[in-house]
């Protein structure tokens, strides 16, 4: 735990004189890339973070959308890598715990969970199958125990993860827009320090969490406790209710430090503390300590002396700590001290603020030749590829994952997970839809339409439910940035998004930056993770059973774009190729038609091609019914392909329409009204998928054999190697 | 070859937090009579029956099935060994 020395001179040079030791962990852990984004800030106000329904008020650590009739929804994601990578099921679990305090501190329930999951090849390492395991346990151990629905996210294995874990938590809060915090404190107003005790665990986490995994000393572990948490969450509503709270912070990464000096710098006030009134697990800890812990469960309130003895009511009712550290100065310092001694005091304006660094950035060299594509071996049996693929980690069904977690608590949740994305019922009528999605095989090829692949498959996965994209998350995770050639991934990835973003009017709420992210092996891959929150003013799509001679359309066009795709990375082991590149205007047009036709109610099923391209896009939508197909590849709309590429390709703004032929007149009349590309493709009946190309059968499976694999494959990969 | 007990006590380490031990002294034990207890660590123990030359083997193989097999987690967890003729 240090800081640089040309950080050390300048934190001199700016306070005057020679910091003391407990002043150097503070300024440490708040300088630290975890906690002041010093290499990422300067380039991240390019995103839109403004909007029609988009809220701001100071100090808020989630974004805040209006969704009409008097509520809001709160959004936020968060990543634990570095803990999970060394202790996956807490390091998990208090991911989500951590998420979730966020979503508390602006003043609303928090109503759902969401968890991408990233891990090395489980197939052959024994050390990512204990991790994935580990880490889904965490998630759902805590989010169950909470109450809490944990809803949706994704699972996806790749090489670049060897020894590493990638746990990204996103939460979603509802409630009442006159309920929100109005973070605000004045001159006497006390500092309260609620929930858990502080003790040694997670000492130094935020700096681990910025040095890369070799070199940091391992101790930064923390103990998960859902049941104070679930305390926390009932008492601070209670609260709030009581009108009793005039600003809050959750204590995450860099524990007391952090929380203490962004709250000062962001209310413009002073705070003066005292370390022993600190409620702490052991007698013996030292001041540097107590304000660096990263011990879980914890909350920063600032009230009033009055309210205080209320709030004190409602924390014994919960039997939670709560205790006052310190009060509200008017001299903008943070003034730390145990009894009468003084340990630290510095500007809040200079702990909350380190200088950002201007990072240089060169184009990687691998990226001249990646997108060539390879002489590969001609397949033969199509049926058996795709029995291959159906098995394939990235590509089962992920239902050993989503199975684990209780994903119908709260009653909200009307679509479920294992579709597109879930949907959630609002107490104002509406729908809430949300999706995260990420694609490091596509970023690595290309990082700027990677970025933008996985912006545009969140917006579908919503879409396919009816939902209109309102707002984005976006978390960044990239290796070392001082690295020119990762930097320049990162911020060509920013600039895709920023562009996506800007078109297509979809405000950033929220998102986080995780740098550092680097295995024994190097870097990870460029993951950029896109949350999409859609709002559904009327009905959602909700999936309903497709039966015989139900008619198939295919939206959008299929393109020789097969670089980063699950059919050459799994299948060929050749990474490179032409990555799918998002054509901006058909997308919108796209995306219009579908959210035109499904409030008509002519539709069954709406299924975004992904993953697998459009052969394994089909066939989720009749494992899902139990149903066979037969789809004509001729019938495909684009320019003439190979099979293999009219099978695979993961081309982008392609959707998947099933519906009873009666409907086909309405449908075929709006989307040739947009203009749409599409073409109907196939039917559903029978117990067989089949593809054919003119009078040739490409690929002929039985439909009850294929739902066996991809359903159970995972599993018994993870419980029997 | 000797017939050994081997006992493998599992605990967090003892600067890391233990909610389950301390739900158990704060809403269990303090709350009847039992005044004089201040401390309870939940731990968990697995009992192995092993044949070995000697006792030092015994702990060592003992050792080396709960590493390799992750039966614990170093990061997280205090591990004590006692080993045992039956």
């Amino acid at each position: 735990m240090s800081l640089e020395p040309q950080e050390l001179s300048e934190l001199k040079s700016k306070i005057g004189r020679d910091p003391t030791p407990t002043e150097l962990q503070i300024v440490a852990a708040e300088w630290s890339e975890h906690c002041s984004y010093k290499s990422s800030k300067r380039h991240l106000k390019m995103l839109p973070m403004k909007g029609p329904l988009v809220i701001t008020e100071k100090g808020y650590d989630s974004g805040v959308l209006d969704v009409g009739d008097g509520y809001v929804v709160t959004a936020h994601i968060e990543s634990h890598n570095h803990p999970s990578a060394v202790e996956p099921y807490g390091g998990a679990a208090t991911g989500v715990g951590g998420v979730i305090r966020d979503i508390l501190s602006a003043g609303t329930r928090p109503i759902a969970i969401f968890d991408g999951l990233r891990f090395g090849d489980i197939e052959k390492d024994q050390q990512a199958r204990w991790l994935f395991k580990n880490a889904v346990t965490g998630i759902a151990d805590y989010g169950n125990c909470l109450g809490i629905p944990t809803i949706g996210g994704e699972v996806e294995f790749d090489q670049c993860y060897e020894n590493y874990a990638l746990v990204d938590v996103a939460a979603v809060g509802f409630g009442k827009k006159e309920n929100l915090i109005k973070n605000h404190a004045k001159k006497g107003d006390v500092v309260v320090l609620m929930g858990g005790s502080t003790g040694r665990d997670g000492i130094g986490g935020s700096q681990f969490a910025s040095d890369s995994l070799e070199s940091e000393d391992r101790s930064a572990v923390q103990i998960p406790d859902p049941f104070i948490e679930k305390l926390i969450i009932e008492a601070i509503l209670e609260a709030r209710n009581a009108n009793l709270i005039h600003a809050m912070k959750d204590l995450g990464g860099g524990g007391l430090s952090c929380a203490i000096s962004e709250t000062a710098d962001a209310l413009e006030i002073g705070i003066e503390m005292d370390v022993d009134k600190v409620l702490t697990r052991e007698s013996d800890m030292h001041p540097d300590e107590i304000m660096v812990s990263e011990s879980q469960e914890r909350m920063l309130i600032v009230t009033s002396k009055t309210k205080f003895k209320k709030l004190q009511d409602i924390c014994k009712k919960f039997r939670i700590g709560c205790s006052v550290i310190g009060n509200v100065k008017s001299d903008n310092q943070m003034h730390v001290k145990k009894g009468k001694k003084t340990f630290a005091n510095l500007p809040t304006n200079v702990v909350a603020n380190a200088t950002l660094l201007d990072l240089p950035s060169k184009e990687p060299s691998y990226l001249k030749t990646i997108q060539k594509e390879k002489k590969l071996k001609k397949i033969s049996d199509y049926s058996k590829i795709m029995m291959k693929l159906l098995s394939s980690p990235n590509i089962a069904s992920k239902i050993w994952v989503y199975g684990q977690y209780d994903h119908e608590v709260g009653i909200r949740t009307v679509v479920k997970p294992g579709r597109d994305a879930s949907v959630l019922r609002l107490d104002n009528g509406k729908f809430l839809s949300v999706k995260i999605d990420g694609n490091p095989k596509q970023c690595y090829i290309n990082p700027r339409e990677g970025a933008i692949g996985c912006f545009e498959e969140a917006c579908r996965n919503v879409v396919c439910t009816g939902a209109k994209p309102i707002g984005m998350l976006d978390h960044l995770q990239f290796g070392n940035p001082k690295d020119p050639e990762i930097f320049w991934t990162f911020l060509e990835s920013l600039r895709g998004l920023t562009d996506f973003a800007k078109d297509f009017e979809i405000p950033c709420v929220g998102g986080k930056v995780s740098l550092y992210n680097e295995t024994p092996k190097g870097p990870i891959k460029p993951t950029p993770l896109i949350g999409v929150i859609g709002l559904i003013d009327k009905q959602p799509q909700i999936p309903q059973k497709i039966s015989d001679d139900d008619c198939l359309i295919i939206l959008g066009e299929t393109k020789d774009e097969l670089g980063g795709s699950e059919y050459y990375e799994y299948i060929h082991k050749f990474i490179g190729g032409n990555c799918p590149i998002v054509d901006f205007s058909e997308s919108k047009k796209n995306m219009k038609s579908v959210l035109e036709i499904i409030p008509k109610k002519l539709l069954k099923s709406v299924h975004d091609c992904s993953k697998g391209g459009l052969a394994i896009a089909i066939s989720e939508l009749s494992l899902n019914n139990q149903i066979g197909c037969s789809v004509d590849l001729d019938k495909v709309p684009g320019k003439k392909l190979d099979v293999d590429r009219i099978l695979f390709s993961e081309s982008h703004s392609r959707y998947l329409l099933a519906f009873d032929k009666k409907n086909l007149v309405k449908i075929e009349k709006i989307l040739k009204k947009n203009k749409t590309s599409f073409s109907i493709i196939g039917k559903f009946g029978g117990e067989k998928i089949q593809f054919v190309m003119g009078k040739n059968s490409i690929i002929d499976l039985r439909v009850d054999k294929a739902q066996k694999t991809w359903l159970n494959s995972l599993r018994d990969l993870v419980l029997h190697g | 070859m000797v017939t050994y007990d081997v006992r493998v006590t599992i605990e967090n380490k003892p600067g890391i937090s233990d909610p389950e031990g301390d739900t158990i002294l704060n809403d269990l034990v303090l709350k009847g009579t039992h005044k004089t207890v201040s401390k309870i660590r939940m731990a968990k123990m697995l009992k192995f029956t092993i044949k070995e030359k000697d006792k030092k083997t015994a702990q060592s193989k003992v050792q080396e099935i709960c590493d390799e097999l992750r039966i614990y987690n170093p990061m997280v967890s205090k591990v004590t060994i006692d080993v045992f003729e039956s």
